[in-house]
């Protein structure tokens, strides 16, 4: 079931050809699920700005990048394959700038095109690398041809640095923490939850085309994974901001991804099918997943902030009360994402870490470690997930409101149904994993170029199901216990009083903790990694006056690398400039250098 | 398929029978190094009877997820009993992988404790929610990289197998691996149970809060059920690492019951015996120990990779 | 018996990761004592059935010196100088366990290529423990900043050796004679580090130049 279409094209070297097999299926269903949510719910979150904004425009965008995000995931074409790549890029900028009259949005719309165009420039020569090679724009023709491991490397390190800058890889992220919270929730969820996957998809079809690679890639990738898994969690536990601290968890997960596909590489290297569909069908479903939830928490942190007016966490507080169904499905993402059984996450983090314990055991010496390490990674970034979004969810919507203007309110039914069709996915997923899993075994099966039915897949779907009962066992004690408890108080009026604080006469809302006190100790253990700033907030004299303090958790490869790059250019362009010639004769003298150095090398 | 639904129910029969019993044991113990009498050895079976019969008082700032905290942590404790195999009960459910998921049932519990205890707005439960959640991030990289370790041992991720009923390995081929998993996975029982160098049962100070502050506002059948929960959870540990330490299999099963019951009997004197000679530890000082906890483990685990 | 002698392998090793990652001096200097006095046991262990004369020579000597006489000099020093702990340590304690794990692993990484002479030795562990040990007592040495707190890293990695010696017994034996005059040299070494009042830094800075000339430190 490959190739569906081929037209000629009056592009040169261009066909329309697309190809639809089984490892583009599982993006295309993820991202016809999340744009018709996103989509729906943008009618109603959008409202607000009707008269005000030219809304026509953003929804041409919206249908725009759709469309490119399809023809990108069925392209069998080369030069298909970059239009649309580009395609996506433009849209999704003008959807992000929708308010520019924010300064920081048009500075976060700016630094995300320079990012992405940095790894188009790199895609583009990965590209006509490999059709050079092989002697075709068709990538069909392409994956038949057989890569020198020298070249097979050179395209892989291509790969991963051109389309790693939109997956998110830690160090080429650094778009993604400025472009999430500036775009309106809707463009954030369809950002975040499938076209940073076309970076992974991306990586994926080189990985597919490209049979075999030599065996460090898949220690790089899975190094790669484990290093963007910590400190992504790591960035998003010290941010103050919701939506920033969301984009960052997409790079925690995007890490898990990466490990995934590392492993699934190991074992393909090493001629071990069942180890590579594991790692590949692992990944790929918590790719799905993940875009299943991220896009839920999205769509709730969008609905919570069109009422309150303000991403920064430590103002809400209390929102349960007054948004409860948004609250209950934030929770319901929130459980998701920090892979708790009864939700989908659990199944594809269960998956990958069963094929690295398969890799452990089958191995080689420095496969093992690597997969040991992979373990070590994955439970942290369990648990760091898990007190981040313990953090999250407590902050804003459970506790007293910590400043007395945020209020909740009611929320449009279109904004609502969307989240409740993602809750029941990821609710779905949970409990019957067995054809979401499918699906991605049989993509992971063909990007290992191996046969599934030849391999003994009851190995992973026994265990699958024996979780699936032990979910449903603890569902039964929970009512169980839950009709108990009401039993016991049946009859009983239950009082309801004041919080205890240890005797204060005066509670206010200030005594609880914020998310900054939340997440300090782990910020603080982990400061040598974190680039922690506190500004203010010394306490001065006998009776010290009113002060304030600020904390922050700035991105150390933007600080450290990005930063000092941008002004050593600056520095350099300045020198440059002292030669007063203007831009149009430095760019005529570019033509005339590269005239001349055509006429020499085609005459000679 | 009946044999499966009693074998459950004689699990959690015995499992709820027990762990107060071994609460009361440790208890005892620590009085009598104070040279006090104590309390009863079924002290907590009296307390636990007393709280079901009162009545729950609930604080105005907390939402559902306040009341249905305590039904998680006890469902999933339950849960979690049932893949422990008990000396020589088999587990009623095993299959290879059960580690993964007894370990996040175990975060799912957490989970949960912490939002409780988030929503009740006391900067009390705030405190020890955080440093929970900081030292559940350490003690989880340890319990994993033991898993590695005893994984390797056993070459089988269930814990039916890594601990069970057909052991293996044994202290003569793998002493010092073994010896360094027990190292590791003791100071993990002391962080999860927040027992003494860790945290104190006992009180409700500031100073030592971190699991117990989060009971703090539980009331009644609530605070039943959570009483319950980590009594529970002490027993099930301890029955994680009464195996390792003592794996004899002798094939009656009488002999081998008894065998695990004196073993956790040790292991319960050895618990009152820590926390009675201990002080509890500065907070930045358990952080440490946790990371000698994970230095011990991989330790284990090199050492093993360099056996072969 | 091969089970003790691993057991006292791991725990040297385990030790020199506690000395590492704790900055308290007298702290340091009794873990060292006791790693001493284990690593004096291994002979015993190694010649469980055979013991000879020579054997329970090199026990006594080296328990008498190693964990009883240098360790008992060391206090003297630092009571003598009224030297004081470090206040900030180059690492903390997280970094210097990790980075203590990662140089027994790769002292057990390099072991694997490593062949020693004379045959099968009494055990596996014996080699990657005392590359672990000089490793760790090298890092010492490093992170530490005080001449006394140096010498310590010194001893450690020279317990190290010993470790490696001792399995060594029956091929070399003339290279245990060698560790026992290395130790008495190293109590000789503390002993003008003393009489000299060196006790900071081997470099000065010109801030604390005043300072050290009465033996405060801090």
């Amino acid at each position: 079931m490959e190739k569906i279409l081929q037209f000629p094209w009056q592009v040169p070297f261009g066909e329309l050809s697309l190809r639809l097999d089984s490892l583009s299926l599982i993006f295309i269903v993820a991202v016809f699920i999340l744009v018709l949510c996103a989509g729906t719910y943008a009618a109603g979150y959008m409202r607000q700005y009707r008269g005000k904004r030219p809304l026509g425009l953003h929804i041409f965008f919206y249908l725009l990048l759709s469309s490119a995000l399809v023809f990108i995931l069925l392209a069998d074409n080369v030069i298909l394959f970059l239009g649309a790549w580009e395609l996506m890029t433009i849209s999704a900028y003008f959807l992000i700038v929708f308010q520019d009259d924010d300064a920081s949005v048009r500075r976060a719309g700016f630094i995300y095109l320079i990012a992405s165009h940095c790894g188009t420039f790199l895609l583009i020569l990965m590209f006509f690398l490999m059709a050079h090679h092989a002697g075709s724009m068709d990538l069909t023709l392409i994956s038949h041809a057989g890569f020198s491991p020298f070249l097979a490397g050179i395209i892989f390190l291509l790969a991963i640095f051109g389309f790693g800058v939109k997956a998110g890889f830690i160090p080429i992220h650094i778009w993604l923490p400025h472009a999430h919270p500036a775009a309106p929730s809707h463009v954030s969820a369809v950002l975040s939850g499938v076209m940073i996957k076309m970076g992974i998809y991306g990586i994926c079809r080189v990985l597919w085309t490209i049979n075999v690679l030599p065996d460090w890639c898949g220690y790089l990738l899975l190094l790669i994974g484990v290093v963007s898994g910590v400190m992504g969690v790591l960035y998003a536990l010290g941010q103050h901001e919701l939506k920033k601290l969301l984009a960052y968890h997409s790079i925690e997960n995007i890490g898990i991804i990466a490990i995934g596909l590392g492993v699934g590489l190991l074992g393909r290297g090493h001629q071990m099918p069942f180890l590579a569909v594991l790692g590949f069908g692992g990944a790929l479903l918590h790719v799905f997943n993940h875009s299943i939830f991220k896009g839920l928490l999205f769509l709730g942190a969008g609905a919570v902030i069109q009422k309150t007016h303000t991403g920064q966490m430590d103002q809400m507080g209390g929102l349960a009360r007054s948004m409860p169904l948004v609250s209950l499905l934030f929770l319901v993402g929130a459980m998701a994402i920090c892979g708790l059984p009864l939700f989908n996450g659990f199944i594809s983090e269960f998956i990958i870490y069963f094929g690295l314990f398969q890799g452990l055991f089958h191995l080689p010496l420095q496969g093992a470690f690597a997969c040991a390490l992979g373990i070590i990674a994955l439970a942290l970034m369990g648990s760091l997930a898990l007190a981040c979004f313990t953090k999250v969810y407590g902050t804003v919507f459970l506790g007293e409101p910590r400043h007395p203007g945020i209020q909740g309110g009611q929320t449009p039914a279109l904004m609502l149904a969307p989240m409740l069709i993602l809750g029941g996915i990821c609710l779905w997923i949970g409990l019957f994993p067995q054809t979401m899993a499918k699906m991605a075994f049989s993509a992971g099966a063909y990007l290992s170029h191996s046969q599934i039915s030849t391999l003994n897949m009851g190995n992973i779907f026994l265990p699958l199901s024996f979780i699936i009962y032990g979910i449903l066992l603890f569902l039964i004690v929970v009512i169980f216990l839950a009709g108990l408890r009401w039993k016991l108080l049946r009859g009983l009026t239950i009082p309801l009083r004041e919080t205890w604080i240890c005797a204060f006469s005066q509670i206010t809302p200030k005594f609880q903790y914020t998310s900054s006190s939340f997440a300090r100790p782990i910020v603080d253990f982990f400061k040598g990694i974190l680039f922690f700033k506190r500004e203010g907030g010394e306490v001065k004299g006998n009776f010290p006056l009113k002060t304030s303090m600020a904390s922050s958790v700035h991105d150390a490869v933007e600080e450290f690398l990005i930063k000092p790059m941008y002004r050593r250019l600056t520095v350099l362009s300045k020198k440059l400039d002292i030669n007063r010639i203007r831009y149009t004769q430095m760019y005529l003298m570019y033509i005339l250098l590269y005239l001349i150095f055509l006429l020499a090398w085609k005459l000679k | 398929m009946m044999f499966i639904v009693f074998s459950i129910l004689s699990h959690w029969l015995i499992v709820l029978a027990l762990s107060p019993l071994f609460a009361g044991i440790i208890a005892k113990i620590k009085a009598f190094f104070a040279g006090k009498k104590g309390p009863s050895y079924f002290q907590l079976y009296f307390d636990l009877r007393r709280l079901f019969m009162k009545n729950c008082v609930y604080s105005r700032s907390t939402t559902w997820v306040f009341r249905f905290a305590p039904i998680v942590n006890l469902a999933a404790v339950l849960v979690l009993s049932l893949i422990i195999p008990l000396g020589s009960f088999k587990a009623p459910v095993h299959f290879s992988g059960d580690i993964l998921l007894a370990a996040y049932v175990l975060g799912l519990a957490r989970f949960f404790m912490i939002i409780a205890a988030l929503d009740t707005s006391s900067s009390f439960e705030g405190m020890g929610a955080s440093r929970e959640a900081f030292f559940s991030c350490l003690s989880e990289m340890v319990l994993f990289m033991n898993f590695i370790t005893l994984a390797f041992l056993t070459h089988s991720i269930s814990l039916s197998t890594m601990i069970g009923a057909d052991i293996p390995m044994s202290w003569k081929m793998a002493g010092t691996v073994l010896l360094l998993v027990v190292g590791s996975l003791f100071i993990v029982l002391l962080t999860e149970n927040s027992r003494i160098p860790v945290d104190d049962p006992d009180t409700h100070l500031e100073l030592t809060m971190i699991h117990e502050v989060m009971l703090l506002d539980h009331s009644g059948v609530d605070l039943g059920f959570m009483l319950y929960a980590s009594a529970i959870k002490l027993f099930i540990f301890a029955g994680i690492l009464v195996p390792i330490v003592y794996p004899v299999q002798t094939g009656i099963p009488l002999l081998d019951t008894l065998i695990f019951l004196g073993g956790m009997l040790g292991l319960s004197i050895v618990i009152g015996v820590v926390e009675s000679t201990m002080a509890r530890l500065r907070l930045n000082r358990v952080r440490n120990l946790l990371l000698i906890a994970f230095a011990l483990a991989f330790f284990g685990f090199v050492v093993k990779m360099w056996k072969g | 018996m091969t089970t003790w002698v691993d057991t006292s392998c791991i725990i040297t090793v385990f030790l020199a990761l506690i000395i590492l990652s704790n900055y308290r001096v007298t702290a340091m200097i009794r873990i060292f004592a006791l790693q001493s006095f284990v690593l004096s046991l291994l002979p015993f262990f190694l010649h469980a059935y055979s013991l000879s004369g020579r054997d329970i020579f090199i026990v006594i000597v080296t328990m008498v010196l190693k964990a009883a006489l240098a360790p008992s000099i060391l206090f003297w020093a630092i009571r003598h100088v009224s030297m004081r702990s470090e206040i900030k340590p180059i690492l903390g304690f997280g970094s210097s366990i990790i980075l203590g794990v990662i140089l027994i692993a790769g002292a057990f990484w390099v072991s694997s290529s490593l062949k020693l002479p004379g045959g099968k030795p009494a055990s596996d562990l014996i080699l990657p423990c005392s590359l672990s040990t000089v490793l760790l007592g090298f890092m010492i040495m490093v992170t530490r900043t005080r001449a006394v707190t140096q010498v310590l890293g010194y001893l450690i990695l020279e317990n190290g050796i010993f470790l490696f010696a001792v399995s060594l017994f029956d091929v070399m034996p003339v290279l245990i004679e060698m560790g026992i005059l290395l130790d008495i040299f190293v109590a000789v070494f503390i002993m003008a580090i003393v009489v000299n009042h060196i006790n900071e830094e081997f470099e000065k800075d010109l801030a604390s130049v005043s300072r050290s000339k009465m033996g405060e430190t801090f």
